[in-house]
Formats: C-alpha cells, sequence, structure tokens
C-alpha cells in the first residue's frame, strides 16, 4: 500500500500547483451556481404579481357578492401563500374599458339576475374579459371558471329537483346546498424527493453532481499525461504491481471528489441558504456519488488514448449524465427512460439530497445510495470488458 | 562476436542481462525478431541502430513493459515479466522521454521514484543529495523541473534512474536532444558507471556514442540483431584497415623504405611528397610511424589517421547508412 500513497500523495501536490482543480473544480462551479441560480432561480420561484380585476355585480346579487368574496380570499389559500387579486367594483359599462385601458388586468361581469335565476335553475353567462396577462391572470379565471362550475351544479341540482316536484322552497336550499358544500373527495398533492429541495437547493446539489463528474476525471487525466510525458513508462518499471498505478489515479479521483464536493455543498449552503439536512447522511451520499463517479474514470481510462480524448469523453459523459439527472432542471419521463434516468448517479444524488433535505436520515437514502452503488459496481465490470486502448490497465 | 540470431554465450564474468530470442510483434509488423544477447557486471553493452530498428520495443521487454511474444528476459537470476516486482527492483530505467514530473522539483522527483524503489529515511535522504551533487543539479534542487533546460531535464532523468544503485543501468537515447555540454556531461557519467561496476545497457543510433562508451556493441536493424562484439571485431567484419598519411618535405623515398622496415606497417605508398601507410592499429603505431619518417629525412607537415568506423560496419552489415 505504501507506493499506492506515495504515488496518491505526489498527484495531490502536482494538482494543487498547478490550481486546475481549485479553478475547475470549485470555483467555477460555484460562479455556475451562482449564475444560474440568479437565472433559472428567480424564474421558477418568482412570486406572484397582485392583480386588480374590475367587477361588475348587480347590487343585492348575493351569488354574485359571492363570487366577488371568492376572488378577494385568493390572497390567503392556507399552505400555498396565495397572492393580492384587488376588486374594483365598476358598472357594466366600464369593465371593458377599464382592462382595454390597462387599469386592470381583468374584467368580470356578473349579468342582472344572476342570483335569481341560480335559484331557479335558468342558465345565466359570467364574462370575463382577460387583459392579457400573465400566470395570475390564468390563476384567476380558473378560480372563476370553478366557481361558475359550481353554481351550474347547483342549477342542475335544483332543476333536477323541481323536476321531482319537490316544492320551490326546498328547490333553493339544495341549490344553496351544491353551490357551498365542500367536497366529501379530497385530493391531497405528495411531493417526491428532489422536489423537497428548494428551486435554489435543486440547483446546488444538481451543481455539486455535474462537477463531481469532472473533478474526477482529474485522475485519468493524470493517467493519460503519464502516458504521453513518458512517466507511465518509469513508473511501470518500478518494482511494484501494475494495478497500483491506476488505483492510484482512482485514489486521487476519489480524493479530489470527495474533497470537492463536500467544498461545493457546504459553500453552495453558506451561500444560497440551502439546508441539506443531516450531515452524516450527506456525508454517505457524498461518498457513494463520489465512488460512482469514479467508476467511470476506469472506462475512459480504457478508451482515451490522449488528454485530449480524455477531456471530450469525460466532459460528454459529465453533461450527459447531469443534465439527465436534473443538474440544470428536472426530468422525469417514464417507461425504460424513466428507469434509465433513474439509474443516473447525478439524478440519485440529487434526489438523496432531496430525502436528507426533507428531514431524512441515512436510514431513508437506501435507494439512491444503492444506485450510487450498484452504477459503480456496473462501470468497474464495463471497465474490464472494454478493449484497452491506452494499454493504461 | 557473433553474427546472427543464435543464443548468447556466457560472458563468463557473471551475467546480469540475458536476453533469449526475444520476438515481439505489432500486428503484422515484426519489430523484434530473435535477439539474444547478454550484459556482464560492469560491462556496458550499445544497442546501435536507426530510428525505428527496434531498439525502444527491446527494452520495453527488458525493462517489463511489454510482454514478449517469444523469448524471456532474465535479469540478475530473475525472470523479467509486466507484472514481475522482483527483477525490477535491479534495473534503472532512463526512457527516452523526458520521465519527470515538471509541476515537482528535482529533489521531490528524486524522493518520490526513491520512495517507489523502497528507499526510505537517511538512506534516501543521502542518496537524493548525492545523485543531485553527481548530474550537477544541486543548486537548482528546489526549482519546479519545468523551469528547468533541456539538459538539465536529461541529467535528471538520468539521476532517477541510477539513484537506487540498480545492477543494470537501461539507458535509452539518453542524449536526443541535448546541447553538447550536457551531452559530454552525460556520456562521462556513463563511464563513471561503468567503471563502478554497474552494467549498462544503451542504446543509441549516434555512431560516436557507442565508440566512446561501449564495451560491446550489438548492431541492430528491422528488429534483428546484425552483429555484436567489440568495436574492433565488429570493424573487422568488413575487411577494412587503418591508414595514416603523413605529408611533408624531404626525402619521401627514404621515408617510406624505413617504413617498409616497420613490422605494424603491412604497405606503403608513395604519392610526390605524400605517403599512404596501410596499418593494423593506427593510434598505437602512429608515434612511431612519425619517428621514422623524421630520422629518415622527411619534414612532416602533416598526419592523418583514417580508421573504419562503425557507420562502415553498419553500412557493410545492413547496406545502408546508419542515418537512413
Amino acid at each position: 500500500m505504501r507506493p499506492l500513497w506515495t504515488m496518491a500523495i505526489s498527484d495531490l501536490r502536482q494538482r494543487a500547483r498547478d490550481k486546475s482543480v481549485f479553478i475547475f473544480g470549485i470555483a467555477v462551479p460555484l460562479a455556475l451556481m451562482g449564475v444560474l441560480n440568479l437565472v433559472i432561480g428567480n424564474l421558477l420561484s418568482r412570486d406572484l404579481t397582485p392583480v386588480t380585476v374590475a367587477v361588475s355585480v348587480p347590487v343585492g346579487d348575493e351569488a354574485g357578492q359571492s363570487l366577488v368574496g371568492t376572488l378577494r380570499s385568493l390572497g390567503d389559500i392556507d399552505g400555498v401563500g396565495g397572492f393580492d387579486v384587488r376588486v374594483r367594483p365598476v358598472s357594466p359599462s366600464d369593465v371593458r374599458g377599464l382592462v382595454a385601458g390597462d387599469e386592470a388586468d381583468l374584467g368580470l361581469t356578473v349579468p342582472d339576475g344572476f342570483g335569481a335565476a341560480l335559484l331557479q335553475g335558468a342558465p345565466k353567462d359570467v364574462t370575463v374579459v382577460d387583459g392579457g396577462g400573465g400566470i395570475e391572470n390564468d390563476v384567476v379565471i380558473s378560480v372563476v371558471t370553478g366557481t361558475v362550475d359550481r353554481y351550474r351544479a347547483a342549477t342542475v341540482a335544483a332543476t333536477a329537483a323541481g323536476r321531482v316536484g319537490l316544492p320551490a322552497s326546498d328547490l333553493a336550499a339544495i341549490g344553496r346546498e351544491v353551490a357551498t358544500s365542500l367536497p366529501t373527495i379530497a385530493l391531497t398533492e405528495g411531493r417526491a424527493s428532489d422536489e423537497q429541495l428548494s428551486t435554489t437547493g435543486a440547483l446546488v446539489a444538481g451543481q455539486a453532481g455535474l462537477f463531481l463528474l469532472f473533478t474526477v476525471g482529474f485522475g485519468v487525466l493524470g493517467l493519460v499525461n503519464e502516458r504521453e510525458q513518458g512517466t507511465l513508462a518509469r513508473l511501470r518499471s518500478m518494482p511494484m504491481r501494475p494495478g497500483l498505478i491506476v488505483a492510484a489515479k482512482a485514489l486521487v479521483s476519489f480524493i479530489l471528489g470527495v474533497v470537492a464536493t463536500t467544498v461545493l455543498l457546504t459553500a453552495g449552503s453558506l451561500l444560497f441558504d440551502v439546508d441539506f439536512g443531516s450531515p452524516l447522511a450527506v456525508a454517505v451520499l457524498v461518498l457513494c456519488a463520489v465512488t460512482a463517479g469514479t467508476s467511470i474514470t476506469f472506462v475512459i481510462a480504457r478508451i482515451a488514448r490522449t488528454a485530449e480524448q480524455s477531456n471530450v469523453a469525460q466532459s460528454i459523459v459529465a453533461l450527459v449524465l447531469g443534465i439527465a439527472g436534473g443538474a440544470f432542471f428536472p426530468l422525469n419521463a417514464g417507461g425504460v427512460l424513466g428507469t434509465l434516468l433513474d439509474a443516473n448517479p447525478v439524478g440519485a444524488f440529487i434526489r438523496g439530497l432531496g430525502i436528507t433535505s426533507g428531514g431524512g436520515g441515512v436510514g431513508d437514502i437506501g435507494v439512491p445510495v444503492l444506485v450510487l452503488l450498484v452504477f459503480a459496481v456496473a462501470m468497474v465490470g464495463v471497465s474490464r470488458v472494454v478493449p484497452d486502448r491506452g494499454d493504461a490497465l | 562476436m557473433r553474427t546472427d540470431g543464435a543464443t548468447a554465450e556466457p560472458t563468463g564474468r557473471g551475467d546480469v542481462l540475458v536476453v533469449d530470442h526475444l520476438v515481439r510483434r505489432f500486428g503484422d509488423l515484426t519489430a523484434v525478431d530473435g535477439v539474444s544477447f547478454r550484459i556482464a557486471a560492469g560491462e556496458t553493452y550499445g544497442l546501435l541502430g536507426p530510428n525505428g530498428a527496434g531498439k525502444t520495443t527491446i527494452i520495453s521487454m527488458v525493462a517489463g513493459l511489454i510482454a514478449p511474444d517469444e523469448g524471456t528476459v532474465t535479469v540478475a537470476g530473475e525472470q523479467m515479466g509486466r507484472t514481475a516486482v522482483a527483477p525490477k527492483r535491479h534495473i534503472g530505467l532512463v526512457p527516452q522521454d523526458l520521465a519527470v514530473y515538471p509541476e515537482l522539483t528535482a529533489r521531490e522527483n528524486l524522493v518520490l521514484f526513491g520512495r517507489l524503489q523502497g528507499m526510505t529515511g537517511p538512506q534516501l535522504t543521502a542518496r537524493v543529495a548525492e545523485v543531485t551533487e553527481l548530474i550537477g543539479l544541486t543548486g537548482r534542487a528546489k526549482d519546479p523541473t519545468k523551469e528547468y533546460s533541456g539538459g538539465m531535464k536529461r541529467r535528471l532523468n538520468i539521476g532517477i534512474g541510477l539513484l537506487h544503485r540498480p545492477t543494470l543501468l537501461i539507458l535509452d537515447e539518453p542524449t536526443v536532444g541535448v546541447d553538447p555540454q550536457s551531452r559530454n556531461q552525460i556520456l562521462e557519467s556513463v563511464e563513471r558507471l561503468s567503471v563502478e561496476g554497474m552494467a549498462v545497457l544503451y542504446t543509441t543510433h549516434y555512431m560516436e556514442e557507442a565508440e566512446r562508451l561501449c564495451d560491446r556493441i550489438g548492431i541492430i536493424d528491422s528488429g534483428v540483431l546484425q552483429a555484436e562484439g567489440t568495436r574492433d571485431e565488429l570493424v573487422r567484419l568488413t575487411g577494412a584497415v587503418d591508414h595514416i598519411r603523413l605529408s611533408g618535405t624531404g626525402d619521401t623515398h627514404a621515408a617510406a623504405e624505413a617504413l617498409r622496415a616497420l613490422p605494424s606497417v603491412s604497405q606503403v605508398d608513395v604519392d610526390r611528397r605524400e605517403l599512404r601507410l596501410t596499418v593494423g592499429d593506427a593510434p598505437s603505431a602512429v608515434a612511431q610511424v612519425v619517428t621514422r619518417a623524421t630520422d629518415a629525412g622527411m619534414s612532416l607537415a602533416d598526419v592523418e589517421i583514417t580508421r573504419p568506423d562503425l557507420e562502415s560496419v553498419f553500412l557493410h552489415l545492413t547496406g545502408k547508412a546508419l542515418r537512413d
């Protein structure tokens, strides 16, 4: 083992002196995290802006007022945060003018006799004028549509009751009941593990996973450089097993990967205010992810003959796995493609961090850890099968 | 001396290296074809041949970097192979490439390879200092080697090879691309190693280096060892002889008569004021020849020795010039 550490320490000293690891393993990813956080983070997590709705409701129409009340309550949707809807009561003739003049984002006209028609089971249309705004307008329109649909259901129920001969006083009660009752079937939204990371958290985790694949490539690059500069021949003439040379490079890859990823996650947490949860569970994930990343270098060492080929191969692998794993934005797919995406080490790393970020411990990250380790074993197996074009191993 | 690929006879002085019928093919190309030779302790053996002759491939097999398709390499009694460990303790390899780490200092390079050779502690420290002095890099030992000149890197390249006092030092074209001063330093270093009892395998395509350094020389071309022996043995293969040319004034005919009487002179031709002598060994005969000609009344203006060299040997054996 002494030659192994002798070579690894010498390699680390050289990497530290040429500063490439600091630049490409830490500084560049941190800078990229900052840029992506500014660009994508704000895009994905921006707050909804207030909406002004010009509303015309006939005086004394309870159903119409109820609709307006629903709009006002959008600013206080429990657990979601909502956004501010400013209701501006106007006359029916002013609705379109205000929207056209950009004084309101939306216009809503409740026709005369809306409430009475509802009670009698007769159809009435509510007119919505869209000012062409963003997602906020779509939300308001969806709420209006949903509310009107419930009123329509009430109308249908009241009409049906009338046809079976119920008294008129009961028809109003039935319509009111249908329009205001709470649903008996609830839809609860769950969250996938990677979605437990905030947008910024996902970016930090994704970039750490992506650049981990670049950082571990320094080991392979070192091997190819040794071949090109002639030191590999000298190393192979030393009294030690040839496999130790490759093992030393893998050890260097592993150490650099662990250090760079730890620095990235720590710096990312501090700079972008992300909490990845249990340090022990995160450490286990980092070790497994670096193991998986390092295993790829064994394959590249077999196929790359020059430093240039090694760089290109490492970059392609890192970018493909990084993008597919969700280093920049989440990807979802089903079937075989979905399985392949699930087997991606970057994806598994992000999912694992999602679990720890949501409060999970070591016992909860079994699946991503298993994915990472199986990937590592598979890559080492592939490296034994791939022909050695560079005479490296 | 021999002129074919037959099994090399023991040198009789304790063979450090035995190369026996080595064959190495790369696809359809047979890079080394049945090469055999031996090197004794304290002997410097040169492999002389043009680029592409197979010298580096032979070195790679001797150093255990690649495996031969046929044949064996035995170093200090132990069979060499790609995964062999024990025989590699006996060799010091100086590759043709500058096999040093540019980001490390000379001292760090030496310490690294010393450790990989199993050296530690005060023994390693002392030997590193000794070798640094030997290769003339003491003043620059703490500078990164990327700041060195080509000659300094070459010297460090050799220093790493002999750091652990190997039984067999393998030098693959160590003076390629080196300035004359560094080249001379390198050649002097190799001469010293031979005196200290180290066996040296030296490949070169520079005839002068082989003549200066090597006790025996193997002439290699197209992967085949064409002939081997001492320089004089190889020269004799060509049938060529030494000549001494004397030019001057005075009685050239009387001088010619006097010189014909010398046992070392086999023939004297007279051409007006010039004498052309055929001799057995020109360097040893020249003093006597000059004295005898002067005593016979010739006033010498110029003396020139012409000897057949390894270039002519190579031409004789392969039908082409060494630098072709």
